[in-house]
C-alpha cells in the first residue's frame, strides 16, 4: 500500500485529525480539515476510508473487519473493500479512499493513501 | 410391489397442504421418489419411519425468485434451495438470450430443481444500478434466437423478467410483453426504482398498466420510489385494477425491496401477494432476506395465517410457473418433495430492508427436506457462509481446482490469453461499465473454445484460474472485472503448471 503514496517529504502531508483519541472507541469519526473520514483498529494497526459505503451512502461507522481485518464491509449489502487500496472486492467497480493513519503523541495523524478521485 | 422399493412413512406431523384442502395431523406415505399417500398409514415391515409428532408438513417449497447463477448468484445453490427447505427454485433473470446456453452448461448436477425466468438484457441481470436503469444496456433483442431456445428448451423456462424502472420507457416493458406473448411466457416485471435513481417518469405505474392475466409483478411492498401506495396511503387504483384482471403479485423480498410500513399499510386494505418469494442473492443472504423461512416468518408477523404463508410458497408458487403437475402439493402420484417444519415461539426480531424491525412472537423453522425422496437434513448456516456468497478472486495464490484441469483445458487457456491479449479493457467505474466490451470478451472466450472443449469444460477452467469458490458468473462479466495485466498473466501461469497425474 505504501508505494501508492506521494512520501517525498515523509511527514508534510500528515493531518491530526479531530475527533478519534487512541484510547477511545473504534471505529471512529475523524475531521482532517473539511473531510471526515472513518478510523478502524486493527491486528495491523490503523486505517481510514471514506466516511460512507459508496453504495447507498451508509455510513462507514457500521462497517465490519473482515478477512483477517485487511478490509472492511458494509453491514447493508455486505459490499467489501480491501484497506489496502480501497477497491471493491465483491462489488467491481464500486471503491472507497483509504488514508494511512499513524499514532503520535496521544494523537491521530492521517493523510490520503490513494489519490481519491483515482479511476 | 418390487423389493427394491424404498418406502418412508412420515409418522405424526400436522400436515399443511392447501391444494388438497388438508390441516390436520396425518402421515404421509413416500414410495421410492413418490408421494403415495396422505393418511393415516399402516406401517409397512420395512418402512423407514419419521417421527414427527408436533411438527408441521408441507408440500416442498417453492421459490419463484432466487439468484442462483450470475453476478449476484451463489457458490453453492443448494444452500438455499434444499438446505433451507426448498425444493424448487427459479433463476430470476440471471441469464438472458446470450448466456443462457452458459446457464445450461454449468447449473447442473444441484439437488433443487432450478429453472429460468430469463432476463430480456442479452446477458441477464448485471447487478449494478447504475446500469439496470440504462435502455442501451439491453442492445439487441433477438427473436429467432429466443424463439429456438424455447422450442428446444421449453420445460427450462417459467417466466420472462424485466425491470420497470430507469429510463426504459413504456416501450421497452411493451417489447418484453411482446417477446413474452411470442414465447408464451408469463411476464415478470420487479417494481421500484433503484437505489440513488431518480427519473421522471415512474414506470412501476406502466408495470401494472401493461401486465395481464397471469403476468406477475414482484416487490410488491417494496419502499422505493413507484411503492403501491399513493401520498395518502391508499392502494394505488392502477394496482387494483391489475388485481382484478388476475395479474400476480409477489413479495420479492431481496435487499431493498421490502418495507415493513409498506408492507403494514397494504395489507391493512387487503392487498396481498399471491407468492412468496425470497430473492436472495449474494448481497442479502446474511441480512436481511437470510433465508426463504425468514421471509415467511415476516409474512406470519404481518398477519396471514400458517396456512395462507403456506398456501404461497406451495400452490401458489407453483401455479404462478404452471408448475403444478409436478410441485406445489402432495397428492399421490407427485414427485415427494416435502418439508418438515416447526413453528418457534419467542421474540425475534425481523429487519426489513430499510433498517426497521419488527418483533414477532414465532418464527418458522425448516428442519428436513425430501427432494424426490431423498432426505436433507436442513442447515441454515450453509447459506451464510462466507464461500458461499463472497466473491473474491484469487489474487495472491492459484486456486487449487487450476491444479486439476485437463490438458485440452490448459490448452483452451492458452488460446484464450493469446486471443484475450489482442483487446484491452479496463473495469471503470459501477456507472460506467462497458457492456459492449463484455459482450466481445464473451465472443473471444466462445471462439477460443475450438470445440476442443465443451462449453462447460471451458467456463469452469476460467473460473478455476480465478475464484477458489465456484461462481458462476457470465463470462464476458467475469472477465471484464479481472484486471487485464493479471488475468493474462493468470491463465499463463496456469497452462504452465504440470499436469496432475491421471
Amino acid at each position: 500500500m505504501e508505494q501508492m503514496v506521494a512520501t517525498n517529504n515523509a511527514d508534510a502531508d500528515w493531518t491530526v485529525l479531530e475527533g478519534p483519541t487512541p484510547t477511545g472507541k473504534f471505529p471512529a469519526r475523524g475531521r482532517m480539515g473539511d473531510e471526515t473520514i472513518v478510523v478502524f483498529r486493527t491486528k495491523h494497526g490503523y486505517r481510514g476510508t471514506s466516511k460512507s459505503c459508496p453504495h447507498m451512502l451508509a455510513t462507514m461507522l457500521m462497517a465490519e473487519l473482515a478477512a483477517d481485518e485487511t478490509m472492511v464491509r458494509c453491514p447493508l449489502h455486505v459490499f467489501t473493500f480491501r484497506l489496502s487500496d480501497g477497491k471493491g472486492v465483491n462489488c467491481p467497480g464500486f471503491r472507497v479512499d483509504v488514508y494511512e493513519v499513524k499514532e503520535t503523541d496521544d494523537r491521530l495523524l492521517a493523510r490520503p493513501a490513494n489519490a481519491p478521485t483515482a479511476r | 410391489m418390487s423389493g427394491k422399493s424404498k418406502v418412508t412413512i412420515l409418522r405424526g406431523g400436522h400436515v399443511i397442504d392447501p391444494a388438497q384442502g388438508i390441516d390436520q395431523v396425518s402421515d404421509v406415505a413416500i414410495r421410492d421418489d413418490v408421494i403415495v399417500d396422505v393418511a393415516s398409514v399402516t406401517d409397512a415391515d420395512d418402512a423407514t419411519i419419521v417421527d414427527l409428532m408436533g411438527r408441521y408438513v408441507s408440500p416442498g417449497w417453492v421459490d419463484i425468485h432466487v439468484h442462483a447463477y450470475g453476478t449476484l448468484g451463489f457458490a453453492d445453490p443448494d444452500s438455499v434451495g434444499v438446505y433451507q427447505g426448498v425444493t424448487t427454485f427459479v433463476e430470476a433473470g440471471g441469464p438472458g438470450i446470450g448466456t443462457l446456453d452458459e446457464f445450461l452448461a454449468l447449473m447442473t448436477g444441484l439437488e433443487t430443481s432450478l429453472y429460468a425466468g430469463p432476463f430480456i438484457r442479452p446477458m441477464g441481470l448485471l447487478g449494478l444500478n447504475f446500469i439496470e436503469g440504462n435502455v442501451r444496456t439491453l442492445g439487441d433483442v433477438p427473436i429467432t434466437k429466443w424463439v429456438d431456445f424455447a422450442k428446444e428448451h421449453r420445460d427450462v423456462l417459467r417466466y420472462l423478467k424485466c425491470n420497470a424502472i430507469g429510463d426504459y420507457g413504456p416501450g421497452t416493458l411493451n417489447l418484453t410483453k411482446g417477446l413474452a406473448q411470442i414465447l408464451q411466457l408469463p411476464l415478470y416485471m420487479h417494481i421500484g426504482e433503484f437505489q440513488m435513481q431518480r427519473p421522471d417518469h415512474l414506470l412501476a405505474y406502466e408495470a401494472f398498466r401493461i401486465a395481464e392475466k397471469g403476468d406477475m409483478i414482484t416487490h410488491l411492498y417494496h419502499g422505493n420510489l413507484g411503492t403501491v401506495l399513493d401520498k395518502e396511503g391508499r392502494v394505488e387504483q392502477v394496482v387494483r385494477d391489475a388485481e382484478k384482471r388476475g395479474v400476480l403479485f409477489d413479495l420479492g423480498f431481496g435487499g431493498y425491496n421490502f418495507s415493513w410500513d409498506i408492507a403494514e399499510k397494504s395489507y391493512a386494505q387487503d392487498l396481498v401477494p399471491y407468492t412468496i418469494s425470497s430473492d436472495l442473492q449474494q448481497f442479502n443472504v446474511v441480512r436481511p432476506v437470510k433465508s426463504l423461512a425468514n421471509v415467511m416468518s415476516a409474512m406470519r408477523r404481518l398477519g396471514m395465517s400458517l396456512q395462507q404463508v403456506i398456501e404461497r410458497v406451495t400452490i401458489n408458487a407453483a401455479r404462478s410457473i404452471s408448475l403444478q403437475d409436478r410441485a406445489g402439493s402432495l397428492k399421490p402420484g407427485m414427485p415427494a418433495d416435502v418439508t418438515i417444519f416447526e413453528v418457534q415461539s419467542g421474540e425475534f426480531e425481523i429487519s426489513d430492508c430499510y433498517q426497521k424491525s419488527r418483533t414477532a412472537d414465532q418464527q418458522i423453522v425448516p428442519l428436513i427436506t425430501y427432494k424426490r425422496g431423498k432426505r436433507f437434513d436442513v442447515d441454515l448456516t450453509r447459506g451464510q457462509a462466507e464461500s458461499n456468497w463472497f466473491l473474491q478472486i484469487a489474487e495472491d495464490h492459484v486456486p487449487q481446482a487450476a491444479r486439476s484441469l485437463t490438458s485440452r483445458q490448459r490448452a483452451f487457456l492458452g488460446r484464450l490469453a493469446d486471443a484475450l491479449a489482442e483487446t484491452s479493457w479496463t473495469l471503470g467505474s459501477a456507472e460506467s461499465l462497458d457492456v459492449e466490451k463484455a459482450l466481445e470478451l464473451q465472443q473471444i472466450f466462445h471462439s477460443c473454445l475450438g470445440g476442443e472443449v465443451s462449453l462447460r469444460e471451458g467456463l469452469l477452467a476460467v473460473y478455476d484460474c480465478f475464484v477458489d469458490h465456484r461462481f458462476t458468473m457470465q463470462i464476458g462479466l467475469f472477465i471484464i472485472r479481472l484486471e487485464q495485466d493479471f488475468a493474462l498473466a493468470r491463465l499463463r501461469e496456469v497452462v504452465q503448471l504440470a499436469p496432475m497425474a491421471a
